[in-house]
């Protein structure tokens, strides 16, 4: 028992150390002027145009959804005209930020673990640093600046997705037109919301990128490691994911 | 050139290194020479610095690097190239890129400048027109070759080989040892080969290292691994004398 907890404590240290070590190596690139930008650049293409079906898919779900649940009793108490504003709301403190996290982890997160751990056992990260190039330099950053960059980007697309979504739910269910759909959204929303929202997004792509990096790096055993090692960095980044949105809520609104 | 003194590697409770001591000679094609698991590879990895030894001194180029930092163990790195047993070519990119990393990435050449550059050392090492293929489309010869020409483009001044002839046929072994005898003659390199391919060491080793259960036995020249008498040695080099001795009767029944 104490040694499965001394285990568990290693190991947690070792995760957040590792994080944060990775962390502090992307700031120090950034702020010297290293970052590459045609890594970067390249990275952001690959990691976050190929993301944008599968957020803008997983947001209309959500956003219809939602507009399922509070579209009818809104009109039964004589709302209807709060629908819209109200979707969107959600969407901005909640939906977006957390589910593109919750998506980019999934697709791109695993992606990039998978990459980078099958670079470790085929010693390509060692023919990197034999060619005095550090792997950070050359993985790490480009892929955690070109999360950074690209998901609010994705986000931006996603939200649009779902809040559209939401006004087609709304007008089979309610008949509400696109223009009293949008009519109150001053009313619930404000620019901190977005500002919440943009700043959620960084907060999780950043997460994801830092994680996925991470375990990709730490891979160990082979193949099987790959794969033990790909599963570690989804479920890692969602729960991170959900235990920074919490940590943000009071911090943000 | 590379010196070890006494050096110590150990992987958890498992010492694969026990004071390992050996001087190899500069300009000059040493083997490290031993059987499966005796710890030949991770002696290329200490040289290299992705593994740091628990004690003992690795001196490279007349400098004692056992316990330089990683930065400044990556200015070490540029007098030297490696390449890897598996080849460790960017699976992501094609010859071209893999051999132009250096030039393109450390040295920010632009293209103009480096394509001339790789098309030449693709020659030398018989891959002309291969530049557009990716790792995926290569034999395991030409993976060698191509991570050889990755290695050569920056003109290190020791080049270490980790089981170059493993898996290949002895046509392109023959090829592979032809351009590592080639590069140290041609460009002054110093080569380390680590292997336990008997009729290469034959053939170009100008300095022998053997290695046994984690300890050195620095044998010198190519003949002195057929005269040594250590069991160790005899036990490696058995299967040689047994395939000499049939051909020598061979040769004596068909004449």
């Amino acid at each position: 028992m104490g040694q499965a907890i001394f285990h568990f404590v290693d190991r947690f240290l070792a995760f957040f150390g590792g994080i944060f070590m990775l962390l502090g190596k992307v700031i120090s690139y950034i702020i010297r002027g290293r970052a590459n930008f045609h890594l970067t650049i390249s990275q952001m293409s690959i990691l976050g145009i190929s993301s944008i079906p599968i957020v803008c898919l997983v947001l209309a779900f959500v956003g219809a959804s939602i507009t399922y649940i509070i579209a009818e009793e809104m009109a039964a108490r004589g709302f209807k005209t709060f629908v819209g504003g109200l979707v969107l709301l959600i969407l901005l403190r909640e939906m977006i930020p957390v589910l593109t996290g919750v998506v980019i982890a999934g697709k791109i997160g695993a992606s990039i673990t998978s990459e980078i751990g099958a670079m470790k056992i085929t010693e390509q990260l060692d023919a990197l640093k034999a060619l005095s190039t550090d792997p950070d330099w050359f993985l790490t950053i480009p892929r955690v600046l070109g999360m950074v960059l690209m998901a609010p980007v994705v986000a931006a697309f996603a939200g649009y997705a779902g809040f559209f979504a939401g006004y087609l739910m709304s007008y089979e269910q309610i008949q509400l037109q696109y223009i009293t759909y949008i009519a109150e959204i001053p009313t619930f929303v404000d620019f901190g919301d977005y500002w919440a929202c943009l700043v959620k997004t960084l907060v999780f792509g950043a997460t994801v990128g830092l994680v996925s990096c991470y375990h990709g790096f730490t891979v160990e055993r082979g193949a099987a490691g790959v794969g033990k090692a790909v599963t570690n960095s989804v479920t890692n980044s969602i729960v991170l994911i959900f235990g920074l949105d919490l940590l943000l809520m009071p911090v943000l609104f | 050139m590379i010196e070890f003194e006494k050096v110590v590697v150990r992987f958890g409770r498992a010492t694969v290194l026990n004071g390992v001591s050996f001087s190899l000679p500069a300009d000059k094609i040493s083997y490290i020479i031993g059987a499966s698991g005796s710890g030949k590879s991770t002696i290329l990895r200490v040289m290299m610095g992705f593994i740091r030894p628990k004690s003992g001194k690795v001196i490279i180029d007349g400098e004692d690097v056992t316990a330089y930092p990683e930065r400044r163990y990556a200015k070490i790195r540029r007098k030297m190239g490696m390449v890897f047993q598996g080849s460790a070519l960017f699976d992501s990119m094609n010859v071209m890129d893999n051999v132009a990393f250096y030039p393109m990435y450390r040295e920010k050449k632009k293209p103009r400048e480096y394509i001339p550059q790789v098309l030449e050392i693709l020659e030398q090492v018989g891959l002309k027109g291969t530049e557009k293929l990716y790792p995926s489309e290569l034999s395991g010869g030409m993976r060698r070759r191509v991570a050889l020409a990755r290695a050569l483009i920056y003109k290190p001044k020791v080049l270490l080989y980790d089981e170059p002839t493993t898996g290949l046929d002895p046509i392109t072994s023959e090829l592979v040892n032809g351009i590592i005898d080639e590069m140290n003659r041609k460009f002054n390199v110093t080569s380390v080969v680590v292997s336990h391919d008997i009729s290469s060491v034959l053939s170009i080793a100008n300095h022998i290292i053997f290695l046994d259960k984690g300890q050195s036995i620095e044998l010198g020249g190519h003949d002195s691994v057929l005269e040594c008498d250590h069991p160790a040695v005899l036990e490696f080099t058995r299967s040689i004398r047994v395939m000499a001795k049939k051909v020598t009767t061979a040769f004596e029944e068909v004449s």
